[in-house]
């Protein structure tokens, strides 16, 4: 249901604006409207200005918008991890944390750019490493003796160790030894045991032919190949060390300080929250003035705080609602726990206006009746409320899935109602083994009896949806769109009297009466809606005939059930059968629940609610503090 | 041959509806994706809009049904 607003005006002196914004932030209660339009009149106007904040209200802001700014800063350098919450009032220490802060956020970013230069130092080293790891497997069983020395190569394909290879034959037959490995980057590795007195002569020459040594640090000049490989395994460790230190400390930090800046940060949020309301106020000479918006229930248990706390200098009054303010008017629903779980699908619908209806309720009555309608089998009905019993025991703290398990819970007591109607359990299982026998209608043969039923819900439902648009027309005293709505009303009702007169169901004495009826209300529907009022007409005939998927859908799923036990049937072995028919019904369940589902909805979608709601409400947001609901 | 005829107009009735539906569905269905990837708030707009051709087959449907059991 959309809850019943009250327009406020709330008047004081002006010394109380900063404690009366605290308290109203407090209790959550109120929506400031910053606009005066409807709050106003003309005559008063010209003693009433936008509030202005004094120099103690704007330093006050700066400072805190920058204290805002740091603590961001500061927490951008911390590690994300849980941490405790502080009940501390930083107001009276403000100074003391604002200079904290200050050597707090130099000693972090100190840090950070610690740990930054690492990071670069490691990634360098990483490049290293990818040769290292490949080349070290290459070491095994080569003579390591003075005479020995080593080349690092990184090569471009086998091709090109081939080639060298064929090279280093020429220049140093017997001399050398190439071993390749491939690296895990894709590239290949290679490495060079030569002796000592031609291997400055064989890397001048790889030089010249464009076969680059494996380069390693500058700070590594003068080692031998062992000492360079020794002295970047250890660098690289001792980097991954200093991270790692650095992580620490910050993490220690942040479990330290966490606490206090995220509370430090949430107190300036509902401090600047107040000072940037103060936009929204208004002032007379003496006085300040705030307008807004809040729950007609609420209006007692507000006025009667501002009496207490400021000995009735502060008062509420609750001005009358205009005309002009029904399309402004913040909108709030509030709906009994049967229809709440039904907000799931309201929610996904834009917000309805004020004068409009909340559609929720609507959709918890009538979703599970079609729901019902459609799937209509006892046993598919008890399936359905043992698995959504399970879902709610099992999916408790979930999002979604409650809601869904108790809508799923009401759909299966309704498909199990039906069931019993249609006297189904499991298709003709229950005919079969127990001759249950349908209590009113039999759906798998009185294919006509059930479209007309189908046809007949669909004409009930159109016809209260075009209701309560008429009614809807009415409150926001749109006199001709009331009117035209409820001609359109009439014609529906007619043509459906028409209809039923012509095949024999009413007196056909009603026949020409009822044509004549239509055809002079058919102008008037003209000059009143307009052009295009013949074809809304047309379409709600339309909407009417789609309610026959109520029946199509639902002979799908008998036929599905009764398919599936007459092939269990045929399959002549009773373990075979069971698992034919059980794999078939659960694909029929399957079916007949998101079938159903998304075949309800369209019909409230798409034929119901364009029939009445009108989108375009405003959500009610009240000035309070940051989380609180 | 009455009956034949019968059967292949509701045959009629029903598979070029569903045809038609299929269609304008593949259309308004990936039309309909593609915006939910960008904007997942409208999903009712599109659950509205992919299921709005399916009156069409709805209707075929009926025809048929008048067709081959009499409404009348």
């Amino acid at each position: 249901m959309i809850v019943k607003m009250s327009k406020v005006e709330i008047a004081g002196p002006r010394e109380l604006l900063e404690k009366v914004l605290c308290l109203l932030q407090e209790t959550g209660l109120l929506q400031i409207e910053p606009d005066t339009k409807g709050f106003i009149e003309k005559k008063d106007a010209v003693y009433i200005d936008s509030f202005l904040p004094d120099k103690g209200a704007m330093t006050e802001r700066f400072f805190l918008e920058d204290l805002r700014a740091r603590t961001d800063e500061l927490f951008s350098y911390l590690p994300k991890i849980p941490i405790k919450k502080s009940y501390i009032d930083p107001r009276p220490i403000i100074d003391t944390i604002n200079e904290t802060l200050q050597q707090h956020l130099l000693a972090c970013r100190e840090m950070i750019q610690k740990k930054d230069a690492y990071r670069k130092e490691l990634a360098e080293l990483d490049r290293y490493n990818i040769f290292l790891d490949s080349v070290e497997s290459l070491l095994e069983g080569l003579r390591k003796t003075p005479d020995m020395d080593f080349i690092g190569l990184t090569l471009r394909d086998t091709e090109a160790a081939a080639l060298l290879n064929e090279f280093l034959n020429k220049q140093a037959a017997g001399r050398f030894e190439l071993r390749t490995s491939t690296a895990s980057d894709g590239s290949i590795a290679g490495l060079i045991a030569i002796e000592k007195e031609i291997s400055d002569k064989i890397k001048s020459t790889l030089s010249d032919k464009d076969i680059p040594e494996f380069k390693f640090p500058f700070a590594f000049e003068g080692l031998t190949f062992f000492q360079k490989i020794e002295l970047l395994r250890k660098r690289i460790s001792e980097v991954i060390s200093e991270i790692e230190a650095v992580d620490m400390q910050l993490e220690s930090f942040a479990m330290k300080w966490g606490p206090i800046y995220s509370r430090v940060r949430e107190w300036t949020d509902e401090r600047l929250s107040v000072l940037n309301t103060v936009g929204s106020v208004f002032e007379t000479r003496m006085c300040f003035l705030i307008y807004g918006w809040m729950v007609y229930e609420n209006v007692e248990k507000l006025r009667g705080r501002l009496t207490h706390d400021y000995e009735g200098k502060v008062v509420l009054d609750e001005m009358e609602i205009l005309e002009e303010d029904l399309d402004r008017m913040p909108v709030i629903l509030k709906n009994p726990a049967y229809f709440k779980p039904f907000e799931l699908f309201t929610k996904m619908l834009p917000l309805p206006r004020y004068t409009s209806y909340d559609p929720t309720p609507f959709i918890s009555i009538f979703f599970p009746v079609f729901f019902g309608m459609i799937l209509g089998d006892a046993g598919y009905g008890l399936i359905l409320l043992v698995l959504s019993f399970f879902m709610l025991k099992k999916f408790k703290k979930r999002k979604f899935l409650p809601d869904a398990s108790k809508i799923l819970l009401i759909c299966s007591i309704y498909t199990l109602f039906f069931g019993i109607i249609y006297g189904e359990f499991i298709g003709d299982l229950g005919h079969r083994l127990f001759s249950l026998k349908p209590l009113l209608i039999e759906r798998r043969t009185s294919i006509i009896p059930m479209l007309y039923f189908a046809v007949s819900v669909g004409m009930a439902h159109i016809l209260l949806g075009t209701f309560l648009g008429f009614a809807t027309a009415f409150r926001r005293k749109t006199k001709k769109e009331a009117l035209s709505r409820f001609l359109n009303l009439l014609i529906i009702i007619f043509i459906l009297l028409l209809v039923a007169s012509l095949f024999g169901l009413f007196p056909s004495l009603l026949t020409r009466p009822l044509i004549l009826a239509i055809l002079f209300l058919t102008p008037c529907l003209l000059f009143t809606g307009g052009l295009l009022a013949p074809l809304e007409l047309l379409r709600s005939m339309g909407n009417i005939i789609s309610y026959a998927r109520i029946m199509a859908i639902g002979l799908v799923s008998v036929l599905l059930a009764f398919v599936a036990n007459c092939l269990a049937g045929m399959t002549g072995d009773i373990i075979t059968g069971i698992v034919v028919a059980a794999l078939l019904h659960l694909l029929n369940i399957i079916i007949g629940v998101f079938s159903p589902a998304i075949h309800s909805l369209r019909l409230h979608y798409v034929e119901f609610f364009s029939k009445f709601i009108e989108p375009g409400g405003k959500k009610f947001e009240p000035f309070r503090k940051e989380g609180k609901i | 041959m009455e009956k034949t005829l019968m059967a292949f107009a509701a045959a009629l009735a029903i598979g070029l509806t569903a045809l038609a539906t299929a269609w304008v569905q593949s259309k308004v269905g990936s039309a309909g994706a593609g915006a939910l990837a960008e904007k997942p708030e409208l999903s009712a707009t599109i659950i509205i809009l992919v299921a709005i051709p399916e009156t069409m087959v709805i209707l075929g449907f009926v025809v048929a049904a008048m067709i081959l059991f009499g409404g009348g």
